[in-house]
């Protein structure tokens, strides 16, 4: 067992009058995938947007409770946002590449952060993080065009090659291959699989099978509520939780 | 109702649907071709002036200067005689009557145009040469055919001998219609012949040249924080509805607000495109922060999220990605803006604009006259040489907008970014 990376201590989450989530306890290991399956709207995504606090974003949505990455604190407001969001990457659920060219994709975010001082630099950061998102051979005699223009599969692992660019500890995944075709997915799975020897990984997934194929450990969610947690596959062979059961099985959800 | 029925009235409806476009795109066309016909019609001789062929002899003695004379003496040489002179020998008068209507004939700058070709030559002294002496308005608009020639005598402009002139000066072709660049060079006038639009067009560009250093900066960094950074409150929507009313705000209010304000309080130079750019700025303000607001709106948030993600500040989204992405939008409704403000009359006038100014003004703080102003102020005026100009004027602003609202266009087609 790894040790833990993330941690969350009775998280909750307001949109205005409405909770989202109801004093969430996760724990999350270093260097392992863990997948967070529930019904829509249950609150998975708002979940991991507290880990990099993009809720912030959103004006009516209020976080409180403790989450603690290698136990510091991090719903802090004094904390700054941008070394955060430095080591907890991010991969949306729709590709969103930047409308500039495949380098200044992968290059942008080095450059805020002062990595990369030099052309040669930066261009072995991009090569780097295109070969870890196993995108470099599919583009690498073309940086120059739009990312933009390529295919949905090769958008998103443009994305998860952005998010891995800046180097984080910890890369948050929300449903990243649900515009995506079987055969691009299986692509971004086999690359999650790659990633997680460097990198720990939480990914937000509708799809059980998927769960399966790449999760050492799963949590489900439903209205807000964690329900259960635990190794992947004791969820998926023998849940405690008669709720958990109905889910996986394809009863309700 | 059967089910063919129900399909025959759905199909039915929908031919009825795309009658009423079609007749409402053909009528639209029909008024705009109207509207065309008439200016161009009118307007398209304005570009053309006439001109009659006159033998100058530049007499040293008439004119008191001898070869090799100074700048300063040729300007303060008197060429009125030589004028005279010059302009009586193109047809034989036999009193004073005749020869006052004979040199009624040239348009009143006769003797400038005499004492420019001079300048420009300085050899000419006590030579002859040809010049194109500029028409009078009358027989300019006679030579264009605007002028009816066979009322009586008594209600005419131009009397019997005066055609009997025009009419010898076709037969020897010493009447000729050449470019008219006074229309673009010169001044105003009251008279037509002479009259130009140059000191309209150097005014609008010096008042929309203000506007522009005022209202986009402002606009653009009002839409940005409003849009982006500024909370979202009843304070904000306040704001918002307040924009959207002061872009509806007739224009000739803001024209009272310049005149109590500028003028009144702070007392600048009346008349002045430095008055206009402000009065036009502060109208056109809310005119370009609302497409500005829009194009910035429509940046999708996938793309402010993605720069958040990878650690981009706040400030950093925005001006990295988003405002990038807006610009084609916020500079097409820039432009837009800018042709309004072009266009604008009634707020110029109240701030004295209308004031007849003949110089071309140097500096924005000059007195000064813009297009929609011009075409006003010629338009009330009498003379026949006026309409035409008044026309002319039209297409010029109208060529001036076409161009801009197409530059806007183009701006947003070519660079506009597109995402999936």
């Amino acid at each position: 067992m790894n040790n833990v990376k993330i941690k969350s201590k009775n998280l909750n989450v307001y949109y205005g009058e409405k909770q989202a989530l109801f004093d969430v306890n996760l724990d999350l290991n270093e260097k392992e995938v863990t997948a967070l399956i529930g019904p829509s709207g249950c609150g998975k995504s708002t979940f991991i947007r507290c880990i990099n606090r993009m809720n912030d974003v959103i004006d009516i949505c209020k976080v409180s409770g403790n989450i603690e990455i290698d136990g510091v604190e991090i719903n802090d407001k004094n904390l700054d946002v941008v070394s955060l969001r430095e080591r907890v990457g991010m991969v949306f659920q729709k590709p969103n590449p930047f409308p500039k060219s495949i380098y200044d994709n992968i290059s942008y975010g080095p450059k805020i952060h002062g990595k990369g001082e030099t052309k040669s630099e930066l261009d072995e950061i991009v090569e780097n993080s295109l070969k870890k998102a196993a995108l470099w051979e599919e583009v690498k005699d073309r940086l120059d065009e739009p990312g933009t223009g390529l295919s949905g599969g090769q958008q998103q692992r443009l994305c998860i090659a952005r998010a891995i660019s800046v180097n984080p500890e910890v890369i948050l995944m929300d449903e990243p291959c649900s515009a995506l075709d079987p055969i691009a997915t299986a692509k971004i799975e086999e690359l999650i699989d790659e990633l997680k020897k460097t990198y720990t990984i939480v990914i937000v997934t509708h799809s059980m099978a998927q769960a399966v194929r790449v999760s050492q450990k799963t949590g489900f969610f439903h209205l807000g509520k964690l329900i259960e947690v635990g190794k992947t596959e004791k969820i998926f062979k023998n849940p405690d939780n008669k709720m958990t059961q109905d889910y996986i099985t394809g009863r309700f959800g | 109702m059967t089910k063919e029925q129900r399909l025959k009235k759905r199909h039915n409806a929908e031919k009825r649907f795309r009658f009423y476009g079609l007749a409402s795109i053909f009528f639209a066309l029909l008024f705009v071709l109207i509207l065309v016909h008439n200016i161009f019609s009118k307007g398209s001789s304005a570009f053309m002036k006439t001109a009659i062929n006159v033998e100058v002899f530049y007499d040293k003695d008439l004119l008191e200067l001898e070869p090799g004379a100074s700048e300063e003496d040729i300007l303060e040489a008197d060429f009125f005689d030589i004028t005279i002179e010059s302009l009586l020998k193109v047809y034989p008068a036999k009193n004073m009557d005749e020869e006052d209507a004979l040199i009624e004939l040239f348009t009143t700058d006769a003797e400038i145009e005499i004492k420019k070709a001079f300048l420009n030559n300085k050899n000419l002294i006590g030579k002859k040469i040809n010049l194109e002496i500029t028409a009078s308005d009358d027989i300019d608009q006679l030579h264009k055919g605007n002028y009816p020639r066979d009322l009586p005598e008594d209600r005419r402009r131009i009397s019997n001998f005066q055609l009997e002139i025009y009419d010898v000066l076709v037969e020897n072709k010493t009447i000729t219609k050449n470019f008219n660049n006074y229309f673009f060079k010169n001044g105003d006038s009251r008279d037509p012949e002479i009259a130009g639009i140059g000191g309209a067009l150097v005014g609008s560009f010096y008042s929309i040249l203000i506007c522009l250093l005022l209202a986009f900066p402002v606009a653009v960094l009002a839409s940005i924080y409003l849009e982006e950074f500024a909370p979202k409150n009843k304070i904000t929507d306040f704001i918002e509805i307040n924009i959207n009313n002061l872009a509806a705000v007739p224009s000739i209010v803001y024209g009272l607000l310049a005149l109590q304000i500028l003028l009144a309080t702070i007392q600048l130079p009346r008349s002045t495109p430095l008055v206009a750019g402000i009065t036009l700025a502060l109208m056109t303000l809310p005119r370009i922060i609302i497409p500005c607001r829009a194009s910035l709106k429509a940046v999708p948030p996938s793309i402010r999220e993605g720069a958040l993600a990878v650690g981009a500040s706040k400030f950093q989204s925005v001006f990295h990605h988003v405002v990038p992405l807006a610009l084609p939008g916020t500079l097409s409704g820039t432009i837009i803006g800018l042709a309004q403000a072009l266009g604008e009359t009634a707020p110029l006038i109240l701030i004295g604009m209308v004031a007849f100014v003949v110089d071309i003004p140097s500096t924005p703080i000059d007195p000064s006259s813009s297009l929609p102003v011009q075409v006003y102020l010629w338009s009330e005026s009498a003379e026949r040489g006026f309409v035409e100009k008044t026309s002319a004027t039209i297409m010029m602003l109208l060529s001036f907008l076409i161009v801009m609202n197409f530059l806007a266009v183009y701006l947003r087609q070519k660079f506009e970014k597109r995402w999936n």
